[in-house]
């Protein structure tokens, strides 16, 4: 057997799990979305532009999905990275693997069972109540985009501290010494060479979080309560309520097309602000 | 309270010739329980080319540390130019260091590294400024035209000259090199250490090397620190170092030497007669500190053995064990009966003269008895 014919029969298992599992389905999603509603709800073979045609009818929901995610994903970096700052930069390392340990506890529980403990705390009976105890009435946290975020930035927070955590702790310390040396105080220290090094850290933990927000229907759905829904939402409704296939398809196909452009548009930024961090701003 | 760092060229003129430049003050250094520097002494002059010398472990990286501002003294007292800065954190003191490793800033060009330290001064030099001082730097290191280069794109040695050019290009008042050769091959290392030399002279500038290797020391330095557990054991010039050598750690660690264990028998003044285990004895001159009944030994160095073909008074018989051709010397290994194993340097000139000697051959060994030293047994 040469070389050539052992790669193939390695990567045989992926390829074929990918085929039946990704391709396959993907066709048949490709397809329906040209089709039509049956009378009883499924699918009919047809060739129409009709669902493409239809999907503004589900405008609030690419719209909550294009502006929570991004959101969500923004705000889980700005606390994750203090956070893996200190885990990283500062703690002494023998407590290091217990609190990332800790970092990690709430996987030990389903998102499920996580996410309704928020649906308890945000609701009528949890933070209203207290503030309404010490006056101030009528706030409303449960079924609004503030619960969603809450409920996404907690659920996905350790997947955004993770990466970020690596990149701080790969960073050679000695730099940091050498830039003090050179007599940048800590400020500059940080903007200078920690924050520009851990840039690939933050670019991952990004990517990782925006693409699941962009699939989510857990946490809009419980936090969100119907008011607030992501495309996620949408497809289940579609699929498994109103038995709409073709339609659901269509909107499936939408939000793999509209995932490739952020993702394409998100990569092609980060490699600028490489270049860009290289040729203008450190000569500054 | 020290200035900030201030623009080089300034400094030099400003700073009192009979002022050190920096000094240690019985400054000691715990981690834990750990003792890394141990009422450390020292008083570094202004333009010379210093160096810490030791095996690792000595203390001699925590010294250069305390001097960065890196690590703080746990007793004692760091000067700089005549302050007190124990508590003065690193981006502040007037001193600027080329790491082992280099740390240079793998995201930044060879220029924006150079540029780095220059950046940080207020008032904040002109972009023009700071361009030509960084071409300066670089064609100091010969390294003009690399501005924009990658760090991952420039060699071993070339990396070396950056790191170099980058704390140069600040003209701090000392520069600290953390054994900068030791990742370099050997004849880039021999080729780096003539730059450096050559660099400290026309710069002016004070030079503090770490280095655990005695030959760079030697080559480099007008005075060498050789620490030890934590311990400064001499100070002294190169030559002092290897003619006169404090103990017998120093002298084996400076050079090669040849030694002969006993105790002091008698002493008069400088010289003292030692008396070896089997009873015989050896004349030589007496390191200070060193009574009558010390447990001592005699400390010859190889080329001041003259290996000769026939007997005279004084003489030591041997039988020639081993010959290795060096170039301009040839080492011997003989075999006394007396004295046990001796490694001889004999010049070139006396192979010509047709004294050479060929394994198993009988010989003697004689030297002049100034060049013996007695010195402090180790312990």
């Amino acid at each position: 057997m040469t070389q050539r014919e052992r790669n193939w029969l390695l990567l045989a298992p992926a390829a074929a799990w990918f085929f039946v599992m990704l391709i396959l389905p993907l066709s048949f999603v490709f397809v329906f979305s040209f089709g039509e509603r049956g009378d009883a709800g499924g699918y009919v073979p047809a060739f129409t532009f009709e669902q493409y045609a239809n999907l503004p009818a589900r405008f609030a929901a690419f719209k909550n999905t294009l502006i929570l995610a991004p959101l969500g994903t923004l705000a889980a970096m700005l606390i994750a990275y203090p956070l893996a700052y200190q885990l990283a930069v500062r703690t002494d390392p023998k407590w290091r693997l217990i609190l990332l340990v800790l970092v990690i506890v709430p996987f030990w529980t389903s998102i499920l069972i996580r996410s309704y403990a928020w649906l308890f705390i945000l609701g009528g009976q949890g933070i209203p109540r207290l503030l309404d105890f010490i006056g101030i009435e009528d706030v409303r946290l449960i079924y609004t985009p503030f619960a969603v975020l809450i409920g996404i930035i907690y659920g996905y927070l350790p997947l955004m501290v993770f990466p970020i955590y690596v990149a701080l702790d790969r960073l050679d310390k000695r730099l940091l010494e050498a830039s003090a040396d050179l007599g940048a105080r800590p400020m500059t220290t940080f903007f200078r060479v920690t924050l520009p090094m851990s840039i690939p850290g933050m670019a991952t933990g990004c990517m990782l979080v925006f693409i699941l927000l962009m699939g989510e229907f857990l946490i809009p759905a419980l936090l969100g309560g119907g008011k607030v829904f992501f495309v996620g939402n949408a497809l289940v409704d579609l699929f498994l309520q109103s038995r709409n296939w073709a339609f659901g398809s269509a909107v499936a196909m939408m939000l793999i097309v509209v995932m490739l452009v952020t993702v394409t548009v998100y990569m092609r930024l980060i490699a600028r602000l490489n270049t860009q961090r290289d040729d203008d701003v450190a000569l500054m | 309270m020290m200035q900030e760092k201030v623009p080089g060229g300034t400094q030099e003129a400003e700073g009192d010739a009979s002022m050190p430049v920096a000094e240690l003050r019985s400054v000691s250094k715990s981690f834990g329980s750990v003792l890394a520097a141990r009422d450390l002494n020292l008083s570094i002059r202004q333009g010379e080319f210093l160096s810490f010398l030791g095996p690792s472990g000595c203390g001699k990286t925590t010294a250069l540390r305390m001097l960065a501002g890196f690590e703080t003294p746990t007793e004692g007292e760091v000067r700089i130019a005549g302050e007190v800065v124990n508590d003065l954190p690193s981006f502040r003191r007037p001193v600027n260091m080329v790491f082992q490793s280099y740390a240079l800033f793998p995201h930044l060009t060879v220029a924006q590294n150079i540029a780095y330290g220059l950046q940080q001064q207020r008032p904040r030099p002109t972009r023009e400024e700071v361009s030509a001082k960084v071409s300066e730097a670089l064609e100091t290191v010969r390294l003009a035209g690399f501005e924009g280069r990658r760090i991952w794109e420039m060699s071993g040695g070339q990396q070396q000259r950056v790191a170099l050019a980058r704390a140069i290009v600040n003209r701090p008042r000392l520069l600290l090199l953390d054994e900068p050769l030791a990742a370099l091959d050997r004849k880039l290392r021999k080729e780096m250490q003539i730059e450096l030399q050559d660099l400290q002279r026309s710069l002016g500038i004070t030079f503090v090397l770490v280095t655990h290797d005695q030959e760079e020391a030697l080559s480099l330095s007008d005075r060498i620190c050789v620490m030890r557990g934590g311990r400064i054991v001499q100070i002294g010039s190169p030559r002092e170092l290897y003619d006169e050598p404090a103990s017998k750690y120093v002298a084996d660690f400076v050079g090669t030497s040849n030694f002969f264990e006993g105790s002091i028998a008698s002493k008069d003044g400088e010289q003292a007669v030692l008396k070896l285990a089997d009873g015989q004895t050896m004349a030589g001159t007496c390191a200070p500190g060193l009574s009558v009944g010390d447990k001592a030994c005699v400390s010859l160095r190889p080329e001041q053995i003259a290996l000769e073909n026939a007997a005279s008074d004084g003489a030591h018989p041997v039988t020639v064990l081993n010959r290795i051709f060096l170039g301009e010397h040839t080492e011997y290994l003989v075999s006394s009966e007396t004295l046990g194993n001796v490694i001889v340097l004999a010049p070139r000139q006396a192979e010509r003269a047709g004294t050479s000697y060929n394994k198993g051959d009988k010989a003697w060994i004689t030297w002049r008895e100034d060049a013996a030293r007695i010195l402090l047994s180790e312990q």
